[in-house]
């Protein structure tokens, strides 16, 4: 008995079923959290970050 | 000095590197796009000559786009960000340097290999197998150099830029592998380890998620993080990006199969495909309007910075090609645009508008950064970003209205029910004057990227004598720190949920994140490939389709080495307009032994699923020698040189047993398959000789060639005969 035999009697047609309602449910739950109370105090520093890459603490320039 | 406080400097040499590099692959690889666009509008531009001719050009001009313009722009645009964004200089100078040279040099070797006609066949995965390791090489390089640059950041929170970073970077690895396993037949030579149906799904899928997370996600990550720089603001809603992200790696995995509509792909996976695609088309506009939205209040700021302008030509850009993905991925759309230029036009807007116009607009913003000398000319990139916009439109209008002609054409019946254009070079020759537009379109394109070009050029010669080099500083990262921006908790079970520590952990912990990206593209990509390899009922066999004779094998990697699929596809969908003008229809089990698959994607010439037989031999032999002596208005490139070219016989062996290694059951030719090859080869030169043709092509290229073409649908007819026999016996009635 070959792989592709297991494969198909196995019933695997379904399978991407299964899959798909996993995502959702996995994505559903990734728009709860984002959208979830208190989440726009929570991302006010990440979101300034491209802003703030350039304050560092200043530092003395390096001798060329 | 503090013990806790590090000091540390960016490494800007690198990104000056990639910037060049995109500036000159760039030019290099529109240049070959123009000299095809002129080949379509007069084959006279193929010159005569084998590696100038359309099927070789065109995946270099593809190639040279997307990895080289494209994959240099992504890689200048990340190391400048992922520095900053994690206060950490690249993990290893090393490793960024050998990224650098490895990659310009996988260039050169895609530049040498593709015009002289090694290839894989297998859209924007042609490049031959040592190359392929090669790529493999530089890209674990390139991983190991960011998420090592990202153990040592000084930022705790990772920017939703390195997330979009990270997608690519992992998914990319496992696209690229996958898709190029093959068996290799000689230094330069490998067969796809799948056959038929399953390399069109692995091609497809391979294909479509390289648009994704090569054209797509890097460039969205770029626009996260420059978007907001050009404009002084953070991204409009922060939320939203994450909301993109996660949408963006969950649905796109899963969308290659609209690319195989109404082929010989089972239907299940055919719907699948098109569902997830429409679905994507809600993440994308969420991605596109948080993009314009970040210039909310800063409009003003539009007519004043060409790096603004560009941006929202970009998005924009962007916006429609992800609007009209998802249309044309609707089966009733699909049987109208697929293998016409409609698919040109639009890959045309993404890749000129999106990823043309991000590029350039980064770029504008980070030349006078790293060349440390103010932008030579606000007005230069003022025209720039004008005859570029207007290149655009010239393009896109033109090519929009010749795949919409071509697709009507084909599909027209007259009032007596029979196709109203049969012969095929018609529906050719109306899109003359749009293929003349587009040449004009591409022109203008051009001129704005030597305009780039002599900007950037200026400016970089304003640069000061040494670089100044900034010493930054910041405290390490300690293990196990919580983010600087604690997060209230709320009353009640869902606040609990949404923010439980583990939560927290790993929207800071890279790996842990880079496990769920893998595991999202992983799980999507089995649970839609695997039942096409292992569910029987998926490919049902015919039994008359038997395996290529060794010289009709050495005729179909002529096919392959010269490109034919680049404009002959080899694939009947069953539409009633389809199978009155070719033939039956294409049926999964018919390729079987079609290691790679040779499907094409797109039909500038017939196509030939049905074509053998159809002519005589010497028909082709003339017909390569000399189209436009055989089909007056052909555009098809002249093959002379295949009549002349002597046949490497002995060199067929070795292509037999890999194909066997691949478990195409060869008995007889397994031993002596050059002995079979010379023996059809001299039948089939005496008879084209008795027929009045040239005498002594036995031993030349177009033999083998012409072999393979007068095979193809020839199986399929055999088993329509004998299933008529049988039913003839049954029935009592004797033939």
């Amino acid at each position: 008995m070959k792989l592709v035999d297991v494969m198909s009697a196995s019933g695997l047609s379904s399978y991407a079923i299964v899959a798909l309602l996993l995502f959702v449910a996995a994505f559903l739950a990734i728009v709860i959290r984002t959208f979830s109370p208190g989440s726009t105090a929570r991302y006010e520093a990440p979101s300034r970050l491209p802003l703030s890459d350039d304050v560092v603490t200043p530092a003395p320039r390096a001798q060329e | 000095m503090h013990a806790h406080v590090d000091t540390f400097s960016y490494d800007d040499a690198i990104v000056r590197k990639f910037l060049w590099a995109t500036f000159i692959w760039g030019l290099v690889g529109m240049l070959v796009g123009l000299w095809i666009a002129l080949e379509m509008a007069n084959p006279a531009f193929n010159l005569g000559l084998e590696w100038f001719s359309f099927g070789r050009l065109r995946p270099l001009h593809t190639n040279a786009v997307i990895f080289a313009f494209a994959g240099n722009a992504i890689f200048t645009g990340i190391y400048y960000s992922t520095q900053r964004l994690l206060k950490a200089r690249m993990f290893s100078d090393g490793l960024s340097n050998f990224h650098f040279w490895g990659w310009q040099a996988i260039i050169v070797a895609a530049a040498l290999t593709l015009p002289l006609g090694f290839t894989q066949a297998k859209e924007y995965a042609e490049l031959e197998w040592p190359i392929d390791l090669a790529i493999a090489v530089v890209w674990v390089a390139f991983a190991i150099n960011v998420f090592g640059t990202i153990a040592k950041r000084r930022e705790q929170h990772i920017y939703v830029a390195i997330w979009f970073y990270i997608a690519s970077i992992v998914t990319v690895a496992i696209l690229h592998i996958f898709n190029n396993l093959s068996v290799p037949a000689g230094a330069l030579k490998s067969y796809s380890i799948y056959a038929g149906v399953q390399d069109a799904f692995m091609q497809w899928w391979y294909g479509h998620n390289a648009v994704a997370f090569f054209l797509t996600t890097p460039f969205l990550g770029l626009m996260y993080y420059f978007m907001p720089k050009a404009a002084d603001r953070p991204v409009f809603s922060y939320k939203l990006s994450i909301l993109h992200f996660w949408t963006i790696v969950f649905m796109y995995i899963w969308a290659g199969p609209h690319h195989l509509h109404y082929t010989a792909l089972p239907d299940w996976a055919s719907t699948l495909g098109m569902l997830f695609s429409v679905m994507l088309w809600m993440p994308s506009w969420g991605g596109m309007v948080n993009g314009l939205l970040t210039l909310r209040g800063a409009w003003n700021k539009v007519a004043e910075e060409p790096v603004l302008k560009f941006f929202v030509v970009a998005i924009t850009a962007y916006g429609m090609s992800t609007f009209e993905g998802p249309m044309l991925s609707v089966k009733s759309v699909n049987a109208l645009a697929h293998y016409t230029d409609w698919i040109i036009a639009h890959v045309h807007t993404g890749a000129l508008g999106w990823n043309g116009f991000l590029t350039f607009g980064m770029i504008y913003w980070l030349a006078p950064r790293l060349f440390q000398a103010p932008l030579h000319s606000k007005k230069l990139a003022e025209w720039h970003f004008w005859v570029a916009t207007f290149g655009i439109l010239l393009y896109v209008a033109a090519i929009y209205s010749a795949g919409i002609t071509q697709g009507l054409m084909w599909r027209a019946f007259d009032e007596t029910g029979r196709l109203q254009y049969p012969d095929f070079v018609e529906t050719v020759m109306r899109l003359m004057p749009m293929y003349w537009v587009r040449v004009v379109g591409g022109t203008l394109y051009i001129i704005g990227m030597l305009i780039f070009g002599y900007n950037i050029w200026r400016t970089w010669m304003a640069r000061p004598r040494t670089y100044e080099v900034p010493v930054l500083s910041a405290p390490p990262l300690r293990p196990g720190a919580t983010p600087a921006h604690p997060a209230p908790v709320g009353e009640g079970l869902l606040a609990r949920f949404t923010s439980a520590r583990w939560h927290r952990r790993w929207e800071g912990a890279p790996l842990f994140f880079t496990v769920m990206v893998i595991l999202a593209v992983v799980v999507a990509s089995l649970a839609e490939i695997l039942p096409t390899f292992l569910i029987k009922s998926n490919v049902p066999t015919i039994a008359s389709v038997k395996p290529y004779t060794p010289l009709e094998l050495a005729g179909r990697d002529l096919y392959i080495k010269e490109g034919c699929f680049n404009c002959h596809s080899q694939m009947v969908r069953p539409l009633r307009h389809e199978t009155e003008r070719w033939g039956e229809y294409s049926k999964p089990g018919e390729f079987v032994y079609d290691h790679p698959f040779l499907w094409g994607s797109r039909r500038i010439g017939p196509d030939l699923a049905r074509i053998g037989g159809k002519y005589p031999d010497l028909w082709h032999v003339e017909h390569f020698k000399a189209p436009r002596a055989v089909v007056q208005r052909s555009i098809m490139p002249a093959y002379a040189h295949l009549l002349e070219r002597p046949l490497d016989f002995a060199g067929i062996q070795s292509r037999v047993d890999a194909m066997a290694m691949l478990g195409v059951p060869y008995g007889e030719a397994l031993t002596r398959a050059p002995a079979m090859a010379r023996t059809q080869a001299e039948a089939m030169a005496a008879g084209i000789e008795l027929a009045g043709g040239p005498a002594g092509l036995a031993d030349r290229e177009v033999i083998a060639l012409i072999a393979y073409l007068q095979r193809l649908g020839k199986d399929i007819q055999q088993a329509a005969a004998t299933t008529a026999d049988a039913a003839g016996v049954a029935g009592g009635v004797g033939r």
